[in-house]
């Protein structure tokens, strides 16, 4: 196709990414803009972009809460996925009876809301004395992104030539060491993939935080959403935050973008 | 412990190799099954345990059965109602949106996909559906703001007085929807452009031989290219918004009245703003099994499909 068929597409394109990205150029403004500026009408178009007092004030009161959950969020991922690849792993090459009712199984505790949880975890962890603390939290978020994970997971060591397992087993392996060392290195970018879609997915997270936070564990969607008040809205605080919260998101779009539609399918569909 | 006498006779250090393989595989799933249980199954049987009492969060030793007065209440509480019917209009608009507008986005994307410069508008146009659903609350609750917001701005800058979005009952719902879609229809342009892809283009040049209009290429060869992606979009798509929470709890709580009271904002609140735990419960359990039905009956459409 020559060049003129694609100028109509190429506005079109250019157009829609407007749409989509400018809410977020504009938050981003904001968080370099003062207070005044921020309530200015007609609006300050282009802030000067050395203004960091927004963040300076905003990160001395609240780094403890961005550092919470970036604990959090790993702990989360990594007790996850030690969880869930030796899980999917049996899922796809161990035969048993059962086998794809498990598998199913598994993915329907995927559809459970967790405000039906909330509650029950909440009298558990109080009873023990957890709530407000980070294990707790990482304990739930583990345990809320296991059937995503044991889903992708198991799409990836599916992409495995099963010769190359078959052989290992042939050649002497344990299943342990078949796992080890043939299937996760083979699986090494979908575990990336995985990894991160739980990162992201815990990072994001409100809902139980909200449950099971006071204080001390609060995570920083949590803090965020504490600027927002009957009496008055902190926008200042609110954008500069909104920059640190959503800048792991949109790292992760930009590189793994090609693994985000089978990643949110859970394998379903490859893109 | 009972077998031990019976094969005393066999040398302890020699565990027969089935059973060390039936051990080891259950190594491998055994602990995240336990831990999908003890996580997700247990609270839930709980929750639904707690739905049949009168329980309050501050005072659970306190807890009176009353069998299924919860649900009785619940499907005469107004509010309650009011919450379903808000969250089946959010959900059956919100997707439409998502599919017609993710379908022209796919088409143009499409068109570009071998040019540079189409990937990378590509990959900036996605980004909204990974950020932190609550920041883009705050991002429109900022945009669309009535004082300061420069949506408003622009609109009187030609002449038109814009409402209050999240104030004003009529709007509110509606900017909720909005929003809603604006986040995840690069999602549905995704999955839309994975489908279009597959089509070969030696199939489009024989459509276009035949001349074949548009709509007819849109209707025969590009819906069923996609029709299971969408199905799985739309599973997917219909149990988020049965969840849907972070939106609301930052920009409209709600309201104004009940304008956008969700079904889980419903029970959040029912249980941490009031602590009816029973009554929240019983609300939980309700979104749950409306889920399951969503989805038994979407999944089944596309077995029935695929084979």
């Amino acid at each position: 196709m020559n060049r003129e068929t694609k100028a109509l597409p190429l506005v079109a394109a250019v157009f829609i990414t407007f749409i989509f990205t400018a809410p977020i150029i504009w938050m981003v403004m904001a968080a370099f803009k003062t207070v005044v500026d921020i309530y200015a009408v007609p609006p300050v178009w282009v802030p000067d972009f050395t203004y960091l007092e927004n963040f300076k004030v905003l990160l001395s009161d609240n780094w403890p809460f961005l550092l919470n959950s970036l604990i959090v969020t790993v702990g989360a991922t990594v007790l996850s996925l030690a969880l869930a690849l030796p899980a999917a792993f049996g899922l796809v090459y161990f035969q048993f009876r059962s086998q794809n009712f498990l598998a199913d199984w598994i993915l329907s505790t995927r559809m459970m809301p967790p405000i039906a949880a909330a509650v029950p975890l909440y009298m558990v962890f109080n009873g023990f004395g957890m709530l407000d603390t980070i294990p707790a939290l990482i304990i739930v978020y583990a345990g809320f992104n296991l059937p995503f994970a044991i889903w992708v997971a198991m799409s990836f060591f599916r992409n495995i030539p099963r010769e190359i397992i078959e052989a290992a087993r042939v050649e002497g392996c344990s299943w342990v060491q078949t796992f080890r060392l043939v299937a996760l290195p083979l699986a090494k970018s979908g575990i990336a993939t995985v990894a991160t879609f739980v990162f992201i997915f815990a990072w994001n997270e409100l809902l139980l935080a909200l449950f099971l936070t006071t204080r001390e564990a609060r995570t920083f969607p949590v803090v965020i959403s504490s600027f927002s008040t009957v009496t008055r809205t902190y926008w200042e605080l609110i954008s500069a935050a909104t920059i640190i919260q959503i800048l792991p998101p949109v790292i992760f779009t930009i590189i793994m973008q090609r693994h985000i539609v089978s990643g949110l399918t859970m394998g379903a569909v490859k893109h | 412990m009972a077998n031990a006498t019976e094969t005393s006779d066999v040398p302890r250090t020699a565990v027969r190799p089935a059973d060390d393989e039936r051990n080891v595989k259950l190594l491998f799933l055994v602990p995240a099954v336990v831990y999908l249980l003890l996580l997700s199954v247990v609270p839930f049987i709980y929750s639904v345990y707690l739905s049949l009492f009168d329980a309050r969060l501050t005072r659970l030793d306190r807890k009176f059965f009353i069998g299924l007065e919860n649900y009785q209440n619940l499907l005469t509480d107004p509010l309650f109602l009011k919450a379903i019917q808000n969250t089946v209009v959010l959900t059956v608009s919100s997707i439409s949106l998502e599919i017609v507008f993710g379908f022209l986005c796919a088409k143009v994307f499409l068109s570009l996909r071998e040019m540079r410069t189409g990937q990378v508008l590509r990959s900036l146009a996605i980004l909204p559906m990974m950020i932190t659903p609550i920041c883009v609350g705050l991002m429109f609750s900022y945009i669309l703001n009535p004082t300061l917001g420069v949506a408003n701005y622009l609109l009187s800058s030609i002449g038109v007085e814009g409402p209050s979005w999240f104030g004003d009952p009529t709007f509110a719902l509606p900017t909720v929807i909005f929003i809603n879609a604006w986040q995840w229809t690069p999602f549905m342009m995704l999955l839309m452009l994975a489908g279009l892809v597959s089509i070969p283009s030696s199939l489009y040049e024989a459509a276009e031989l035949e001349g074949a209009k548009w709509h007819h290429i849109a209707r025969w060869i590009e819906l069923p290219a996609i029709r299971d992606v969408i199905i799985i979009g739309l599973i997917l798509r219909v149990i988020d918004n049965l969840k849907l929470f972070d939106l609301v709890y930052v920009t409209t709580r709600g309201g104004p009245g009940d304008a956008t009271e969700l079904i889980t904002y419903f029970a959040y609140r029912q249980d941490f703003r009031f602590f009816q735990v029973g009554y929240g419960s019983a609300a939980a359990v309700i979104i749950l099994l409306m889920s399951i039905v969503v989805t038994t009956f979407a999944v089944s459409f596309l077995r029935r499909n695929q084979r």
